[in-house]
């Protein structure tokens, strides 16, 4: 067991290295907006699927949930993925000027932004994320660490404490969510505005974190790890999968038709950059992969708990999340799609250290918490 | 045919002691098996043998249906029967027919999911069974899981008490109880009450329609029409008042309504000597601005330079009545423009009546003067 995850695969070391030269020659290369956009455009995608496992988390810890406590040992191996994410945004930060209007002394003269130039500029920008990263790395310090803990301690305290916990991260959470969206997304365009762009963002991110978890889950499961874990609880996170693809389209359609509808001049804009040239296919690509295909695939009773198809349409939800959030940033620097070498690299780069970092996490603590005092339950849980 | 039938209930502890009895007791081949529960128990349909519900299948192809309905229904309506721009937006937007396509997908789908559950799953109508009048059902409504062995519908065999009591005890029920019921009364079966409540709904329909073509037929009772009917005559409605037929007088020859006495000016030029009969007060302009944005603004534009919003559709040339030569104008040229028309302008005299031509020159002037101001009139 320790060998297979101890053993770093040479493919990804290689992919890995291969994604850094890549990425060092871009930023001589290329020009620098589409090398920050590529930066931030991974710091946002890892962090909300980092911080969407770990909402995962605190969900099942808010709820009491049983059924769920087999499984919850992987979202919070996966919820790890903000200690990595974090130097990564605040690396992001460098890109303040090259992307983000708010923060250039300009923005005190623009009209539309002179109201809000202080809250987009870049010190107060920079405290906010600040604030959103400790906020996330101490509340993973409480739920994981302190579950990790669990195993050897068996102390039941623990699961009290992070009930008592739970409701706190909710707010916390939708703070820094929607946080992360306006300052790093819409702060693109910082003319751009919609009320519920922290919901969208939130909506994909967390519909991206149960897949990465369903893909862990039935990694291990392959390994013969986590045997324990029945087709009941594939069922529930499947159902979760199936409803959340809903969700997504529902916020998704919402915000598009209410801009549509109104045509204001700033706020549809955003909508027509993204609908015109090459990103109408990539709009409607998004909308099949992220909502059509799974919607379909998940229709059936049988499909939400068999194997093969969950890995299918997690694959699917983890790429239609990457696309979601390409669609989310690109066009406010290009129009066209633009997909090349740096890209590539970028990929090739996040990727592998992702996947290299879970499997890291994968040794950390028992596959079950095993020092969960309603384990049990969890383990006799039927639908 | 017995007098009574009899119904053996074995209650059970949890869902699991349940669903491994179910197995035991279907391969005994007792009689009909049916289980109960508080809840729904995933996996308890295959422990009985029943088949997959269908209702999963319908669900979702009303659902589709529904969707398809409510595209075909709004796309005919706003795209093909009377197409109309709203808010600026084409007639065929899709965007706008989404939320309906939604809202009539989830009717289709939850009235196929509810009334299927009612008359497919649960079998209404349904009229009472052995298992409702027993001890043990206060017990299954709240906390345990039964099964009631009952002889096959179609089975003439009565079903063995005994054998079924011990077949249920080995399985592990904790309570046995028997029910003894009469049969169900041959007369009053759910059949025959649905025939006699689909009897009274049909009797109904045909009273009614009948009532209707009676009090169409024979205009006895003429039906609910008395505030149509007055002694009054309508426009364009024939009267015997008259030996003419016509319901009002013709007016005098030669009458001329109030404001609209005609101009006998022969030609524009004849018109240059006309003077404004109105003084330059701030009602009269009040006047003159309302009229000028009703009737003139619309092609001449709001400040009269000629460019008006229907300009651009209509690729007419409006008059920019700012230039030198409308400013050179005499009154008496514009109030003789505003009642002949020019060019492709049409009459307005219909319209406008005396006093009000003259206020919108009036107007026409203010605006003129508005903008070319001189230096005095700022001082």
């Amino acid at each position: 067991m320790t060998d297979s995850t101890s053993k770093q695969p040479p493919l990804l070391v290689l992919g890995m290295s291969l994604g850094a030269v890549g990425v060092v020659l871009s930023y001589r290369l290329v020009d620098h907006e589409r090398f920050w956009a590529n930066w931030v455009y991974w710091f946002v995608l890892l962090f909300t699927i980092a911080i969407g496992n770990l909402f995962i988390v605190a969900l099942q810890h808010l709820v009491s949930a049983r059924w769920s406590i087999p499984i919850r040992r992987v979202p919070e191996r996966l919820a790890t993925l903000l200690l990595p994410v974090a130097p990564i945004g605040l690396l992001g930060l460098l890109a303040a000027h090259v992307l983000y209007p708010g923060t250039r002394p300009e923005a005190a003269h623009n009209k539309i932004l002179a109201g809000k130039a202080v809250w987009l500029s870049l010190p107060w920008f920079s405290v906010r994320t600040a604030v959103v990263l400790a906020v996330s790395l101490g509340s993973l310090w409480l739920l994981v660490r302190g579950s990790i803990r669990q195993d050897q301690t068996k102390d039941p305290q623990f699961s009290a404490r992070a009930k008592r916990f739970a409701p706190g991260f909710m707010i916390l959470f939708a703070f820094s969510i929607t946080a992360v969206a306006f300052d790093w997304i819409a702060g693109l365009v910082p003319e751009w505005y919609s009320d519920i762009f922290g919901v969208y963002l939130f909506a994909g991110g967390f519909l991206a974190a149960l897949s990465s978890t369903v893909l862990a889950l039935l990694f291990l499961k392959q390994q013969q790890r986590l045997t324990e874990v029945r087709n009941d609880h594939l069922y529930s996170l499947g159902t979760f999968i199936f409803a959340f693809t809903v969700f997504w389209s529902y916020i998704a359609f919402a915000q598009y038709m209410l801009m549509w509808y109104a045509n204001l001049p700033d706020e549809v804009n955003w909508y027509h950059d993204r609908l015109a040239g090459g990103w109408h296919a990539v709009t409607v690509a998004l909308a099949i992969i992220h909502f059509v295909v799974p919607f379909f695939a998940l229709s059936t009773r049988d499909s939400k708990s068999r194997e093969s198809t969950l890995r299918r349409v997690a694959i699917i939800m983890l790429c239609a999340h990457m696309l979601d959030v390409y669609w989310l940033i690109f066009p406010s620097i290009s129009h066209r799609p633009l997909f090349s070498w740096p890209e590539v690299s970028f990929a090739l780069l996040f990727i592998s250290g992702s996947v290299l970092w879970v499997r890291r996490t994968l040794a950390w603590g028992q596959d079950l918490p095993v020092g969960d005092p309603f384990l049990r339950e969890g383990l006799e849980f039927h639908l | 045919m017995a007098e009574s039938s009899t119904t053996v209930i074995g209650v059970y502890d949890s869902p699991d002691a349940l669903i491994q009895s179910i197995g035991v007791l279907r391969s005994k081949q007792l009689g009909q098996l049916e289980a109960y529960s508080p809840y729904p128990i995933h996996g308890i349909d295959e422990a009985l043998g029943h088949r997959r519900s269908p209702i999963g299948a319908m669900v979702m192809v009303m659902g589709i249906v529904g969707a398809l309905t409510a595209l075909g229904a709004e796309y005919w309506i706003s795209a093909i029967d009377y197409p109309l721009v709203t808010g600026g937006k084409a007639p065929t937007s899709w965007e706008a027919f989404v939320p309906i396509m939604f809202e009539v997908t989830v009717l289709f789908a939850t009235f196929t999911a509810g009334l299927g559950m009612l008359f497919l799953m649960n079998r209404l109508p349904f009229f009472g069974h052995p298992v409702l009048n027993s001890k043990s059902i206060a017990k299954i409504t709240r906390d345990k899981y039964a099964i009631a062995i009952e002889s096959a519908a179609d089975s003439k065999e009565e079903l063995d008490e005994q054998v079924a009591e011990a077949a249920l005890r080995d399985a592990g029920a904790t309570t046995i109880e028997i029910v003894r019921e009469p049969k169900p009364s041959p007369f009053l079966t759910s059949t025959f009450v649905l025939r006699a409540l689909g009897g009274i709904a049909v009797s109904c329909l045909v009273s009614g329609v009948l009532m209707y073509w009676v009090i169409k037929l024979f205009p006895v009772l003429p039906p609910m029409s008395h505030m149509l009917v007055q002694p009054r005559v309508d426009p364009q409605q024939s009267s015997s008042f008259f030996g003419d037929g016509r319901s009002m007088r013709m007016p005098v020859p030669g009458t001329v309504a109030r404001g609209f006495m005609p101009s006998f000016v022969a030609s524009q030029e004849q018109a240059a000597s006309l003077v404004n009969p109105l003084a330059r007060t701030r009602e009269v302009l009040e006047v003159g601005k309302q009229k000028f944005t009703e009737r003139c603004a619309v092609c001449h534009g709001a400040l009269a330079t000629g460019i008006g919003s229907l300009t651009a559709a209509y690729g007419g040339k409006p008059a920019n009545l700012q230039a030198q030569q409308f400013r050179d104008y005499p009154d008496g040229k514009i109030y003789w423009v505003i009642v002949n028309g020019k060019n492709a302008m049409p009459s307005q005299a219909a319209d406008l009546t005396v006093d009000q031509r003259w206020s919108i020159v009036h107007y026409i002037r203010a605006l003129q003067r508005a903008q070319h101001a001189m230096d005095r009139d700022v001082q």
